[in-house]
C-alpha cells in the first residue's frame, strides 16, 4: 500500500551532495531541501565516510534519494551554522576613534572597504595606515627571479662570504632597493612579504585561490596555516620520515607534510595513543563503526593510552591512564622488549632499498640497516661508501661536456652518487636507495663496529641503544604504568603479523617532545613492518584536482597571465636555516626558527608583535580563531589590540568571531553549506577520493557584490577578486587563466578543479567518470532551482569549463555525487594497501641530525628517543611550584573547537562544559561535583583572559568529579567559554547587537596554559615538530563563590 | 520528469520508494557504462524507471548478495544497507504481518548523541523536547572504571501505560504498532508524561532555539534563522507547519514514533541511519531472516523494566 504521505525529501532532486565542515573529517553530506531551505542533513551515501561500503559510485543519482548515510551530531547541526542569527551580512569597519577590541563598528560599503584596505590613508583617525598597494612593491617577475637567485647565493654562502655578497646585491640592484624590506638583509625579501595571510581552516580550492592570490599574485611568501595547533608535530614527523634521498643533490628532500594512520577496518590489535576516534580525530563517523563492529565480531581488540577515560577507552581491552608527556617512554620500552625478544619483522627491516623491498613484495622500506657514523658517542651522518674505500670516485665528462662524478665499486658497479652502506653478512655493501633496478640489499640489522677507523652503527642499533637507556621497569616508572602491561601489550602487538598498529594523533604530538614521541611510535610500527599493509598503517590518496597528472583538461597552476616570484625568509622562519640567514647573530636566536616545520600557527602573532624577522603591515586572517584556539592565546590578544604592532588587520569571517573582534575590517563569508571547496582525504581512508564541497543553499537576502563586472555573492572570493582587480594582480581578471580565459567568478576556478577530478589522471581520458545522462542532468538542475543566478547559472558554469559537453556531463556526474570515490574493493590489494605510500621510511634521519636548534645551537637528534616534556624554548625544564594539577584538554563529539558555538541543538546537550577531576583530587581539595573553581597557572596567576578592552574574563568553570581520569590530571573539553562569536555585546552603527548568554557559557582555560618563560609572548612549542603545546601545563584550582 | 516540485508537498509519484528499490538495479546497469562514452548515453529519465518494483527488488537483492560476497574488509556490507533491504522486503507485506522492533547494542554505542540530534533535526524538536536522549554513565572506581552509554527512545510498548490515561484518546497504538500522538486531539494535559515509566514523553511549549537572539539587518537575525526551525516536518505521515497552530505539534505532548513517515517511504528511522557506531537496529521481527530477528535471539538481550509488563518493542544488547 502507498504510504500516507510521500516525502519530498526522498526525491533526489530535492537534495545536493556536498561535504561537511563542522569539523575537518570531511564526511559526505546530503543536504535535503524544502523550497531551498536546508531541512535536514544526512550522510552522503556515495561517500565512504558515511557507509562502508558506500553506494556503488555508478548508482544513478535518481536512485539515491531515499538512501542516507550516517552522520555525527555536529554534522546534523551544520544547519545551525548556516542559519545562525549572528551570521554577519555587511562589511564592518572598526569605528574610527575607538580601540581595537572595543566592540564598536560601523557598516561600510564593500567597494569603499576595498578602496580603504588597498589604498590606505588615515583610516581610523590614528594617523596614516599603509594599504596593500604600498606593499605590492615588487611586481616585475624577472627582477624578482634575479633577486631571488642572488638571495639564494647569499644563503648558501659561508658566513664570512655573506657581507660581500650583500654588498654585491646592493650594487647589482641599486635601482630597486626600495622594493626590499631591508637592503642590508636582502634575504628578508621584498616589501610584499609584509602582507601576511593567516588561515585557520582552509581547504583546497580556496587554498588554491590563496596560493594564487598571496604568492603568485601578490608576491608574498607569507601564506601560513594553522597546522601546529592541531597535530603539527605529527605532520612534521611524517615529513622527516618521508624525506627521500636525491642522488642529484646528495641530500634528503621532498618529505611530505603528512602522516600515516591505522587501517582500522582491518586491524586486529591497535594501540591508540592520545587519539579519540569516538569524539574527535578523523573522525567519529567513519572510524566508530570500524572499531565497534571489530570489537563485537572479535576481529579487534585495543589499548588506549590516555590520562582520561575517553569514550574510546570505555570499550578498550586495556585503558592505561599514562602520565601526560611520557608516551615515548612507553614506546621506547616496547621497542626495547621487541628487539631483545627478537619479535620484530626481520624481512621488512632488513630490506635496505627499494629493490630489496620489491623482492619481498613490500611497497616500502626503511633505512634500519644503514650504517651511521658515530663520533664521540653521537650518531651523525650516514656512512658513504667512498669513506671506507668501498667505492672510488671517477671524474667523467658526459656527452654534453659536463663534468660529473661517478662512484665505482671494485666489481665495477657504478653509482651517480656516493652510496650508503650496510653490512650484509658482515660485508660492507653499497646501497642505492631508490633505483628499482639496483642490487637488492638485505642488510644486517644490529651492527656496532668500526670500519676503516670509523665507528659505525646500524640505524636499528642506534634505536636499540636509545631504547636501552632504561630498563622496562624504569620506562614503566617514568610513564607510571605497569611493566607487565607494557610487556603484555608488546607481546600482543607482535602477535598479529602486520595487522597490529599503533595509532597516534594529537595527544602525543602537542607536547614539547611531540616530534620524538611520534617518531618512537612510528618506529614501533616499522618494527612489525605494517606500513602499507591491510590493517596496518596507510596514507591518504586523492584525485588530482590540479590537472597535473593528466596534463589537463585544466593545468590550473600553469594557467595564468603572469605570476609573481615570491622570495625571502617567511614570517615563521620555516623555509630557511637560521645559520644561513643574514640575521644570524649567535645563539639563541631572537625567536625560534623551524627548518623542519611549516605553518607554525603560534608564531604568527608573536612574530608580528616582535617584528621578527620583519614587521607585518597588513595581516589578513581567514576562518581563524587564533586568539581563542591557541594555548596561552591571551598573549596574542595584547599584540592584536595594538595597531602600532600590526597596522592593519582584515578578517574574513561568518560572524564577529574571536579574531574578528580585533580586526579593522571584517568581510562576511559564506558558510560551508554555501560555498566551494575540495576537502581531500585523510590517512585513515584507504581509497583514492576527492570530496567536493559545493553550494547547496543560499541564505535569503544574502548580499551580492560586483567584481570584474560580475555579480557574485559577498564572500571570501569576492574579497580576493576585488583586491586582485584593484591591484591588477596576475592570475586574475578577464585573462586570469590565460588569454581570453577569465577568472572573474568563483566557479571559474572551482569548476575547473571539479572537471579535472571528473576527467581523471590519464591523458587519454580513460580514467574519467561516465558522463551524466539526461536524468542525471535533470536532477542536477532541479536540485539547484532555488539557488540564485549569482550562485548557479548553468550557462556560466558550462562556460567555466570551456563549454565542452562531454566534460560538463562528467563534471555533473561527479557533482551529483559530492565528489569522486574509488571503488570500495580498490582500497586493498590482497594483504597490502591499495594506495600505498611505497617509498623509504627514515628510521634514522640524517637531515634532522644535521639540523641545528636555533635556540641552543645544539644539533637535533636523528633517531627516536624519549625527552621529558614541558621544556622552555632554551631546553630547560619548567618547574611551577604550587601548581600541582596537570591540565589537558579533550573534545566532545557534540562540540567543535571554535565554531560549534552557533549550534544550539548541540549546546542544549551540554549547555556548559566542566573541568573533569578525579574523585581523589576532589576530596583532597575539598571540591564537590558542580563547585565553581578558578583555574590559574604560574604564567596566568590571576586566571583571567585579559581582552585588552577593559574586560578581564575570569577562567571560572564547574568541576565534574569523576573516576575516569588519572589523579593529578584535570581536563576540559574545548569549544565553550567564548568571548566573541555572539558571546559579547557589540555595537554596530550605534545599535547594540545583544550577546546570547548561551554562547558565553562554560570555560575556556587555554589562557592558563604555560607561556614560554624565555620568549614571554607565546605558548610552549615543540621546536622540532612545531606543535603548540596544550598538555604540559601545571595549574591549580580554587573554589569561588 | 514531468512534475514541478517547487512546492514542498507535491506528490512524488512513488519515486521515493521506487528510487530506493532501483538503487541496486541502477548500480548494476550503470556498471556496464564505460568511461569515455559519447556525450549522450541516450538514456532518459523514463528509462531509469522501467523496472517493476518486483524486478527492482530482485536486482537490489542481487547487488546486496554481490557486496556480501565481496569480503574485502571486516564489514562486507554496511548494516544500514542490509536493514534497508529488509525494510523494503517488509513493506511488501501487509501491514498486519509486520512487527517493527528496535534493537540497541550498548557495546556499539559510542555515546556521540548523533541519534539525539538526528531526531531533533528530523522532527524539528524545539527546546525541551527530546525523543531520544542518551544516558552517559560511569561504572567502577579508578583505575578499574568504564563508561556506558544508553540511548533511550520510546519503547513503543505493546502494553503502553501512557495511552489509557489520555482523557481524549489522543494517544493510542496505531496500525504499525507505534504509540502515536494525534496533535489535533491532544489537549496538552500531560497525564501521559507522568504515566510513562521510561520518561519518553516531553511537552512542546512552542519555543524556538533562535528566538530572542538578534535582529536582522547587519546580522542574519532571529526571524530568518528560524526558517529551518519552522520548516515542514512529516511526523505520523502528515505535513506539519510549525507556524500553523491548529495541527502543529506546538502545545502537545510529543514522543518518538519510530519515524514511521520515513519507514513507509523506504527509509530507516533517523536515529538508525545516523548511528555512527552502528548500535541501533530496526526492522521486522516477523521476518526470521532479518537482522533484528537475529539480534533479539542473542543471549545478551534484555529490555528495560520488563517487570512492569509493558512489553517494550525496544531491545538492548549488552
Amino acid at each position: 500500500e502507498a504510504p500516507a504521505l510521500e516525502l519530498p525529501l526522498v526525491d533526489a532532486a530535492n537534495s545536493i551532495q556536498t561535504v561537511c565542515l563542522q569539523c575537518n573529517t570531511g564526511c559526505g553530506l546530503k543536504v535535503k531541501l524544502i523550497d531551498g531551505v536546508a531541512a535536514k542533513l544526512e550522510g552522503n551515501p556515495y561517500s565512504p565516510w558515511t557507509m562502508e561500503p558506500p553506494l556503488p559510485f555508478s548508482t544513478p543519482i535518481s536512485a539515491s534519494g531515499s538512501i542516507d548515510g550516517a552522520l555525527c551530531p555536529k554534522g546534523h547541526a551544520g544547519i545551525q551554522t548556516a542559519y545562525d542569527p549572528y551570521r554577519l551580512m555587511r562589511v564592518l569597519k572598526r569605528k574610527p576613534g575607538t580601540p581595537r577590541g572595543g566592540g564598536q563598528w560601523i557598516t561600510i560599503d564593500f567597494d569603499q572597504a576595498i578602496t580603504e584596505i588597498v589604498e590606505g590613508g588615515d583610516l581610523f583617525g590614528e594617523g596614516p595606515v599603509e594599504g596593500l598597494r604600498a606593499l605590492y612593491a615588487l611586481k616585475d617577475a624577472k627582477l624578482a627571479k634575479e633577486m631571488a637567485n642572488a638571495v639564494n647565493a647569499i644563503l648558501a654562502a659561508r658566513p664570512e662570504e655573506k657581507p660581500a655578497l650583500v654588498e654585491q646585491f646592493k650594487r647589482d640592484f641599486a635601482d630597486h632597493l626600495d622594493v626590499l624590506i631591508d637592503p642590508d638583509h636582502p634575504d628578508l625579501g621584498p616589501k610584499n612579504n609584509q602582507f601576511a595571510f593567516v588561515w585557520g581552516r582552509l581547504k583546497n580550492g580556496r587554498g588554491d585561490l590563496v596560493q594564487r592570490f598571496v604568492k603568485k599574485g601578490f608576491g608574498s611568501v607569507n601564506a601560513n596555516g594553522h597546522t601546529t595547533v592541531c597535530q603539527g608535530s605529527l605532520y612534521f614527523t611524517g615529513k622527516a620520515m618521508s624525506e627521500q634521498f636525491d642522488p642529484k643533490t646528495g641530500k634528503f628532500s621532498g618529505g611530505q607534510k603528512f602522516y600515516w594512520q591505522a587501517d582500522l577496518g582491518n586491524a586486529e590489535f591497535v594501540i591508540f595513543v592520545g587519539t579519540n576516534h569516538f569524539e574527535a580525530n578523523y573522525g567519529p563517523t567513519p572510524q566508530s563503526p570500524r572499531i565497534t563492529q571489530g570489537v563485537i565480531n572479535s576481529r579487534l581488540r585495543y589499548v588506549v593510552l590516555d590520562p582520561r577515560l575517553s569514550k574510546l577507552a570505555s570499550k578498550a581491552w586495556k585503558w592505561l591512564p599514562i602520565k601526560p608527556g611520557t608516551d615515548a617512554a612507553f614506546a621506547m620500552a616496547m621497542i626495547r622488549w621487541i628487539i631483545e625478544q627478537q619479535r620484530y619483522n626481520t624481512r621488512f627491516l632488513a630490506a635496505a632499498n627499494k629493490a630489496a623491498a620489491a623482492a619481498n613484495g613490500e611497497p616500502s622500506w626503511t633505512n634500519a640497516t644503514w650504517l651511521v657514523k658515530v663520533k664521540d658517542g653521537v650518531p651523525g651522518k650516514f656512512l658513504r661508501a667512498s669513506e671506507i674505500g668501498l667505492t672510488t670516485v671517477v671524474e667523467e665528462t658526459d656527452a654534453e661536456g659536463k663534468k660529473t662524478k661517478a662512484y665505482v665499486t671494485a666489481d665495477g658497479t657504478r653509482f651517480s652518487f656516493d652510496p650508503f652502506v650496510a653490512l650484509v653478512n658482515g660485508v660492507p655493501t653499497p646501497i642505492d636507495p631508490n633505483d628499482p633496478e639496483a642490487a637488492p640489499v638485505i642488510g644486517d640489522l644490529l651492527v656496532d663496529t668500526e670500519l676503516n677507523g670509523i665507528a659505525v652503527k646500524s640505524s636499528l642499533q642506534v634505536i636499540y641503544e636509545a631504547a636501552s637507556t632504561h630498563t622496562i621497569e624504569e620506562w614503566a616508572a617514568i610513564a607510571d604504568v605497569k611493566a607487565e602491561d607494557i610487556i603484555e601489550i608488546a607481546y600482543e602487538f607482535t602477535s598479529h603479523g602486520t595487522r597490529a598498529v599503533a595509532d597516534i594523533h594529537r595527544g602525543p604530538s602537542q607536547h614539547t617532545n611531540g616530534f620524538y614521541t611520534n617518531f618512537a611510535f612510528y618506529t614501533l610500527n616499522a618494527l612489525i613492518g605494517n606500513f602499507d599493509h591491510r590493517g596496518g598503517l596507510i596514507k591518504p590518496t586523492t584525485y588530482d584536482r590540479l590537472g597535473t597528472k593528466a596534463k589537463g583538461p585544466f593545468e590550473v597552476e600553469k594557467m595564468t597571465n603572469g605570476a609573481n616570484v615570491p622570495f625571502g625568509i617567511d614570517l615563521l622562519r620555516t623555509n630557511t636555516a637560521y645559520e644561513k640567514s643574514t640575521l644570524f647573530n649567535g645563539y639563541p636566536a631572537r625567536r625560534p626558527w623551524f627548518p623542519l616545520a611549516t605553518d607554525v600557527y603560534q608564531e604568527d602573532i608573536p612574530s608580528m608583535g616582535d617584528a621578527y624577522p620583519y614587521q607585518i603591515k597588513v595581516a589578513m586572517f581567514y576562518m581563524s580563531a587564533i586568539n581563542y584556539a591557541l594555548p596561552a592565546a591571551q598573549t596574542t590578544i595584547e599584540i592584536l589590540a595594538d595597531p602600532k604592532k600590526i597596522p592593519l588587520i582584515i578578517t574574513s569571517d561568518v560572524m564577529v568571531g574571536e579574531t574578528s573582534t580585533y580586526a579593522d575590517y571584517i568581510f562576511p563569508d559564506l558558510s560551508f553549506l554555501e560555498r566551494w571547496e575540495f576537502h581531500g582525504s585523510h590517512p585513515s581512508v584507504p581509497w583514492k577520493v576527492e570530496n567536493i564541497r559545493q553550494p547547496a543553499i543560499s541564505l535569503p537576502n544574502w548580499p551580492t557584490v560586483k567584481v570584474f563586472g560580475e555579480e557574485i555573492p559577498l564572500s571570501f572570493e569576492a574579497l580576493v577578486l576585488a583586491i586582485a582587480e584593484r591591484l591588477e594582480l596576475p592570475g586574475f581578471g578577464p585573462n586570469g587563466f590565460g588569454e581570453g580565459i577569465p577568472f572573474t567568478r568563483p566557479e571559474h576556478l572551482y569548476l575547473k578543479l571539479a572537471a579535472n577530478i571528473a576527467f581523471g589522471e590519464k591523458e587519454d581520458g580513460s580514467d574519467g567518470v561516465p558522463p551524466a545522462d539526461y536524468a542525471e542532468l535533470e536532477v542536477f538542475r532541479r536540485a539547484r532551482r532555488f539557488l540564485p543566478p549569482s550562485v548557479f547559472d548553468e550557462a556560466k558554469w558550462r562556460a567555466a569549463i570551456g563549454n565542452d559537453e562531454q566534460l560538463w556531463r562528467q563534471t555533473v556526474y561527479v557533482l551529483n555525487r559530492g565528489g569522486r570515490y574509488q571503488a570500495y574493493e580498490k582500497g586493498w590489494k590482497g594483504d597490502l594497501a591499495g594506495n600505498p605510500y611505497a617509498k623509504q621510511i627514515n628510521l634514522y634521519q640524517e637531515k634532522t641530525a644535521t639540523t641545528i636548534n636555533s635556540m641552543t645551537g645544539d644539533h637535533l637528534i636523528g633517531y627516536p628517543t624519549y625527552i621529558p616534556a614541558g621544556l622552555a624554548a632554551d631546553g630547560t625544564p619548567i618547574v611551577d611550584e604550587g601548581y600541582d594539577l596537570h591540565l589537558v584538554t579533550y573534545k566532545e563529539a557534540m562540540m567543535a573547537k571554535a565554531r560549534g558555538i552557533a549550534d544550539y541543538w548541540l549546546l542544549a546537550l551540554m549547555p556548559e562544559n566542566a573541568i573533569l577531576i578525579n574523585r581523589l583530587d576532589a576530596e583532597r581539595l575539598g571540591l564537590r561535583n558542580g563547585d565553581r573553581v578558578r583555574i590559574s597557572s604560574a604564567s596566568n596567576p590571576d586566571g583571567v583572559w585579559d581582552l585588552q578592552n577593559g574586560t578581564r574574563k575570569p577562567m571560572i568553570g564547574k568541576v565534574k568529579v569523576i573516576e575516569g581520569i588519572r589523579p593529578g590530571v584535570i581536563s576540559f573539553p574545548l569549544g565553550w567559554g567564548h568571548f566573541a562569536s555572539g558571546a559579547s555585546d557589540i555595537v554596530i552603527d550605534g545599535v547594540t547587537i545583544p550577546a546570547d548568554p548561551r554562547r558565553a557559557a562554560g570555560i575556556h582555560a587555554n589562557a592558563a596554559m604555560r607561556v614560554d618563560p624565555v620568549l614571554g609572548n607565546v605558548t610552549l612549542s615543540d621546536l622540532v615538530g612545531g606543535s603548540a603545546v596544550f598538555y604540559d601545563t601545571k595549574v591549580k584550582l580554587e573554589r569561588v563563590g | 520528469m514531468t512534475r514541478q516540485p517547487t512546492i514542498p508537498l507535491t506528490p512524488v509519484s512513488r519515486r521515493g520508494l521506487l528510487g530506493a528499490l532501483v538503487a541496486g538495479a541502477g548500480a548494476l546497469a550503470a556498471a556496464s557504462v564505460q568511461a569515455g562514452l559519447p556525450a549522450s548515453t541516450g538514456k532518459s529519465a523514463d528509462t531509469i524507471d522501467v523496472l517493476s518494483p518486483e524486478e527492482a527488488l530482485a536486482a537490489y537483492e542481487a547487488e546486496i548478495a554481490r557486496l556480501r560476497a565481496t569480503k574485502v574488509s571486516g564489514t562486507p556490507l554496511d548494516h544500514l544497507e542490509r536493514m534497508r533491504a529488509e525494510l523494503l522486503r517488509a513493506l511488501a507485506k501487509p501491514v498486519a504481518e509486520r512487527r517493527w522492533v528496535m534493537v540497541i547494542d550498548l557495546r556499539a554505542c559510542v555515546g556521540c548523541h548523533g541519534c539525539t540530534i538526528a531526531c531533533v533535526a528530523e522532527n524539528k524538536l524545539p527546546p525541551g523536547v527530546v525523543y531520544r536522549p542518551v544516558i552517559d554513565e560511569e561504572i567502577g572506581r579508578y583505575p578499574n572504571v568504564t563508561r556506558r552509554f544508553i540511548p533511550r527512545p520510546c519503547m513503543q510498548c505493546d502494553n503502553p501505560p501512557c495511552t489509557g490515561v489520555c482523557p481524549v484518546s489522543a494517544t493510542f497504538t496505531n496500525e504499525h504498532g507505534v504509540v502515536e500522538v494525534d496533535y489535533e486531539q491532544c489537549i496538552g494535559c500531560r497525564a501521559c508524561i507522568a504515566a510513562c515509566p521510561y520518561g519518553a514523553r516531553t511537552f512542546d511549549f512552542g519555543y524556538t532555539y533562535t528566538a530572542d537572539t538578534t535582529d536582522p539587518g547587519v546580522m542574519f537575525g532571529a526571524d530568518q534563522a528560524a526558517t529551518y526551525e519552522t520548516v515542514t516536518t512529516f511526523e505520523y505521515g502528515k505535513a506539519h507547519a510549525r507556524r500553523n497552530l491548529h495541527d502543529s505539534p506546538v502545545g502537545n505532548v510529543r514522543k518518538c514514533h519510530f519515524c514511521m513517515h520515513r519507514v513507509l517511504n523506504g527509509q530507516l528511522p533517523a536515529c538508525v541511519t545516523t548511528c555512527i557506531g552502528r548500535a541501533t537496529f530496526f526492522g521486522d521481527a516477523n521476518d526470521p531472516d532479518s537482522l533484528v530477528s537475529e539480534l533479539i535471539a542473542k543471549p545478551n538481550v534484555m529490555r528495560l523494566k520488563e517487570d512492569l509488563g509493558t512489553e517494550p518493542r525496544v531491545y538492548y544488547l549488552q
